[in-house]
């Protein structure tokens, strides 16, 4: 009897992990995230991070909140002609078996109304959303402007 | 005969070639902007500032806005760490100042917080709106007021993002384009350092 009661949960798991299993933020990991420290009394700064997505769907980047942060949008640059021109953007897609980069001058977190200034040295939490729901939380390390050329380069031997 | 043409086609292209060589390369470095930058007075925490203060320094002037969250820091930082890497004698020769284009949102004494974060001698400065935008276009800098309905910075300012380098007689004589390394950055002070 305990074995037909055990199987059947386990069959009704089962289907209810499907729910879980292959949401965006299963399928999506995320690598090297960073946000840059600033001066002291600013209360703005920018987030960047890769996104790399192992599932056989495209998923979209929707959202991003952060205890740390009274707003957090995403934005990205268009470089028009030198002229650089920062939006906001709706999502940022990230294609099936491929990645999405966040990094300066193009698509970035833009973190906003900071409650407290960015130190070198500390995590800073931050909850990304994907298009149908999912979480992933992760932590963006805070560097110096003199620490960011080491990260580009080490993203570059991806 | 079709020999003839031949040769004035070399002799057309060499020459060519030529004059676009001495364009990037001509010991006269005040033709390359001619016509553009000029003096200026702006306004700082520390009081006026007026580039012809800085007579006999290479000045690094770069125009931006504090809220701005990534292209200026990357910039500034970048020019930074190129500034770090002169020895002390060409860091006495040399005066970085960031000029911002938002003075609704910086006021003098946010701008010398701001630029004494990135380097100890760089100097920000402000002035009012039509006074920047005379300022601007004689350097060729190009910035503009941007309304964002869906965000809540209001507003963001579209803006080149370029470092004009002075010479010690107060002429416009480089640009350096956004995304320049320190060390690319580097080679134009030292270039511009060089020349007598």
């Amino acid at each position: 009897m305990y074995k037909q009661l055990i199987s059947s949960l386990l069959l009704g798991l089962c289907f209810i992990s499907p729910v879980f299993a292959g949401s965006a933020a299963d399928d999506v990991d995320v690598s090297k995230p960073w946000a840059r420290e600033v001066p002291p009394g600013l209360t703005t700064s920018a987030g960047f991070l890769t996104l790399h997505n192992k599932g056989s769907k495209e998923h979209r980047l929707v959202a991003a909140e952060s205890p740390a942060a009274g707003m957090v949008e995403l934005h990205t640059h268009i470089n028009d002609n030198g002229v650089m021109r920062m939006r906001p953007v709706d999502d940022i897609p990230i294609p099936s078996g491929g990645m999405a980069e966040l990094k300066p001058g193009g698509y970035h977190l833009m973190l906003m109304m900071l409650k407290k200034p960015l130190k070198s040295g500390q995590t800073m939490p931050i909850t990304l959303e994907f298009e149908d729901g999912s979480k992933k939380e992760i932590q963006a390390e805070i560097l110096h402007f003199s620490m960011e050329r080491n990260m580009q380069h080490m993203n570059k031997e991806h | 005969m079709t020999k003839l043409p031949r040769i004035f086609l070399v002799f057309l292209l060499a020459f060519g070639q030529a004059q676009a060589w001495s364009l990037f390369s001509s010991s006269d470095e005040n033709e390359r902007f001619p016509g553009m930058g000029g003096d200026f007075t702006l306004r700082s925490a520390d009081g006026p500032v007026a580039l012809k203060d800085f007579r006999g320094k290479l000045v690094l002037i770069y125009f931006g806005y504090t809220s701005c969250p990534d292209v200026c820091p990357t910039s500034l930082g970048a020019l930074s760490s190129a500034l770090r890497k002169l020895s002390n004698q060409e860091m006495a020769r040399v005066q970085p100042i960031f000029i911002s284009v938002d003075p609704e949102r910086d006021d003098t004494a946010k701008l010398k917080e701001y630029t004494r974060y990135f380097h100890p001698k760089m100097i920000g400065a402000t002035a009012d709106l039509p006074y920047l935008r005379d300022l601007a276009k004689r350097y060729g800098a190009f910035f503009r007021k941007a309304p964002i309905e869906d965000s809540s910075i209001g507003y963001a300012m579209d803006h080149s993002s370029t470092i004009y380098v002075v010479n010690e007689e107060g002429k416009l004589v480089d640009m350096i384009q956004h995304g320049g390394s320190p060390k690319l950055i580097l080679q134009h002070i030292r270039t511009a350092l060089g020349r007598p």
